[in-house]
């Protein structure tokens, strides 16, 4: 027998109350714990599309635009960076990582990213972690095209697949080219062949086909022929400078080995974005930029959890007041067993915190399990790789907090019982 | 201080006012000048409803303060104690048994004798044995069964076993009878006497049942106290004319 048996004792004699406040307590601490994980997990899972390029270059209105179209794909750049100035750009540094890429053509909605062969053997789309092949291998040829890991689920192409691609990011089926939206053809005359499916990496690129920058340059030169009314299958040996076009270059500088922050990269980056034809991006940076701009949702997201919180600690004392005509008699028989008024007040303090520690651990837990499934889920089903961790700190301070909350919760009703009276409660009940 | 004395119980001169709340809770008054139980005694208080019997009791217990006069239980003024050392102090010396008992609901025969044991100085390893052989002396046999789950009897025994757990000086029972029928009434009366003279503690009964009178040796009415006073009164009144 001890106090805790008392408070315990106290909790079991109101069970139902109890358990719905304690779930009551345990969702919102648990929503508070989720969205702080689900918050730095958005932004770890940006941060990871970005991969190891230290910059980016394209022609794109903006440097946050460019990285949304360059990396993260969300729409086809609009203005082509010519081969003069690709050769210049390349000239200008000794790059530890130079890899041009073209985006504008797409299969079955997903985006097809031209390149060149670095981008498998220098660029990595995590830092630190290269690409993996989950079959087959890198295109070596013309008209070869490698799979994100997305892209063959959902597709279910398996390599030596062949499959055609249409021009423009449209919405536009293979082989359907009435559905084709009016900014988009089907380059019908050009099959690629699956040479190699990549591992899942939880990035953008997973959602991307790649293929050759030559073959790319082959399509559009094409569509050039068709337009001055030549009908040619072109060949590499026709390709003129104008068609070797790209929208975009990956760049790393040449860094210390195990430190991702050259030396050079703040002078590089402000000696390109003197230059007024190009738009310099630090990928890093755009992602951070970005999540600065919505941190004002982000807050409203925390506001709305701590609310719950607050209507959790509420109902407690709500609960606990509401408790109070039977808990006038326990109180006043205890006083007369000898327990001083403060004792009593440390009692039900006791058994508020309780119900607020109890809460909050049930919360955490749970969140934590639905938050392990929840990931484990859309890696499998969608190739997503949100991974909240739920880091100590985190879960330390919604439980403190919390318990507090809940202690801050259990003052009006222990005064309540510290002020019962001792005489009038223990008349007889009727 | 506390000073010993071979009184359990000794009230001097006590007064207290209860102003009531209305016309239906005129309130009253009770005026003692002298009540005295030695250790070990046995005293059946007997007074109408209403007439202050309870309050009475917790004026003794030191749950309500007087007006003016002292209460010594084991030759401590229990009104000079304040806060956590006068409840410390009923804890350890007045065991109290009521008419609906106040057994702690949800809490098992066993715990019900162990949480009077949390609030004395009683050593924690002695707790389990004492409130195991009191409540077996009284006729327990399931300790964990829950008090509402135990009849009136049986709720009335754990009641008595709380009462006395901690060794008290006195024991005060309220009505003690009142929710019993007549045979289980002069079983709970013995019960608690047995019990108290085993413990050797004195014990006052309060009730307004005249049925009980026949198992007091001692036995007093409050009116009557109380008209003491007034003839006390009247003589100083009279000797100082």
């Amino acid at each position: 027998m001890s106090d805790l048996t008392i408070v315990l004792r106290s909790l079991r004699a109101r069970l139902f109350s109890t358990t719905v406040v304690v779930l009551l307590v345990a969702v919102s601490a648990g929503l508070l714990l989720a969205i702080l994980s689900l918050r730095s997990a958005g932004e770890r899972a940006f941060e990871r599309g970005t991969g190891n390029a230290h910059l980016l270059v394209s022609r794109d209105g903006s440097p946050l635009v460019s990285v949304l179209n360059g990396l993260f794909y969300a729409n086809s750049p609009k203005a082509p960076i010519d081969r003069a100035k690709l050769n210049e750009l390349r000239e200008s540094f000794p790059w530890a990582m130079f890899v041009p890429t073209a985006i504008g053509d797409s299969y079955r909605s997903f985006p097809v990213v031209a390149t060149a062969p670095e981008f498998f053997s220098k660029f990595e789309p995590v830092l630190g972690e290269p690409w993996q092949f989950a079959d087959g291998r890198a295109f070596d040829k013309n008209f070869e095209v490698v799979l994100g890991s997305s892209v063959a689920r959902e597709t279910g192409l398996r390599m030596g697949a062949k499959l055609v691609l249409t021009h423009g990011s449209g919405k536009s089926r293979e082989g359907a080219g009435d559905e084709a939206d009016e900014h988009s053809h089907v380059h019908k005359e050009y099959e690629f062949t699956v040479v190699g499916i990549l591992k899942p990496t939880g990035s953008p690129h997973d959602r991307a086909l790649f293929s050759d920058l030559e073959s790319s340059w082959m399509l559009h030169a094409h569509d050039r022929f068709e337009r001055s009314g030549k009908e040619k299958l072109v060949t590499a040996a026709d390709l003129v400078d104008d068609d070797r076009n790209v929208t975009g270059v990956l760049l790393r500088l040449p860094s210390r080995e195990g430190s991702n922050t050259p030396p050079a990269l703040v002078s590089q980056y402000d000696k390109l974005r003197r230059d007024g034809s190009i738009t310099v991006a630090i990928p890093s940076n755009e992602v951070q930029r970005l999540f600065s701009i919505v941190k004002s949702i982000d807050v409203l997201f925390l506001a709305m959890a701590g609310a719950t919180l607050l209507s959790s600690g509420v109902a407690i004392l709500l609960s606990m007041v509401n408790s109070m005509s039977e808990r006038r008699r326990q109180v006043a028989i205890l006083r007369v067993l000898g327990a001083s008024q403060a004792r009593i007040f440390w009692l039900v303090l006791t058994e508020s915190t309780i119900v607020g520690l109890v809460g909050a651990t049930v919360g955490i837990a749970v969140c934590a399990t639905v938050l392990f499934a929840a990931t484990a889920w859309l890696l499998n089903a969608h190739g997503i790789v949100i991974a909240p961790e739920l880091d100590a700190r985190s879960a330390v301070l919604v439980a403190m907090g919390t318990t507090l909350l809940a202690a801050i919760a259990g003052i009006v009703p222990s005064v309540l019982a510290y002020r019962t009276s001792v005489a009038r409660n223990l008349r007889p009940i009727g | 201080m506390s000073s010993p004395s071979s009184h359990a119980l000794e009230i001097t001169r006590l007064h207290f006012r209860y102003q009531g709340r209305g016309p239906n809770d005129p309130g009253f008054e009770l005026q003692l000048p002298s009540l005295t139980l030695a250790r070990g005694e046995e005293m059946l208080l007997i007074g109408r409803s209403g007439c202050g019997k309870s309050t009475l009791l917790q004026l003794i217990a030191g749950l309500v303060d007087p007006n003016s006069g002292t209460v010594h239980v084991g030759g401590q003024d229990i009104h000079a104690l304040k806060g956590a050392a006068r409840d410390r102090f009923r804890g350890r010396t007045v065991g109290m048994v009521f008419q609906t008992f106040n057994l702690l609901q949800g809490f098992s025969a066993m715990e019900n004798v162990l949480v009077a044991l949390l609030m004395s100085d009683v050593p924690k390893a002695q707790w389990a044995d004492r409130a195991q052989s009191l409540l077996r002396s009284l006729g327990i046999e399931r300790l964990d069964a829950r008090a509402e789950e135990l009849s009136v009897g049986q709720q009335q025994r754990v009641a008595v076993a709380r009462a006395l757990a901690c060794r008290p000086t006195l024991v005060l029972a309220d009505e003690p009878t009142a929710s019993l029928d007549p045979e289980n009434a002069v079983n709970a009366v013995r019960v608690l006497r047995d019990a108290c003279r085993e413990q050797g503690a004195a014990l006052l009964v309060v009730s307004h049942d005249p049925s009980l009178e026949a198992h007091f040796a001692r036995k007093e009415r409050l009116d009557e106290l109380m008209k003491r006073r007034a003839a006390h009164d009247s003589t100083r009144e009279g000797a100082s004319a």
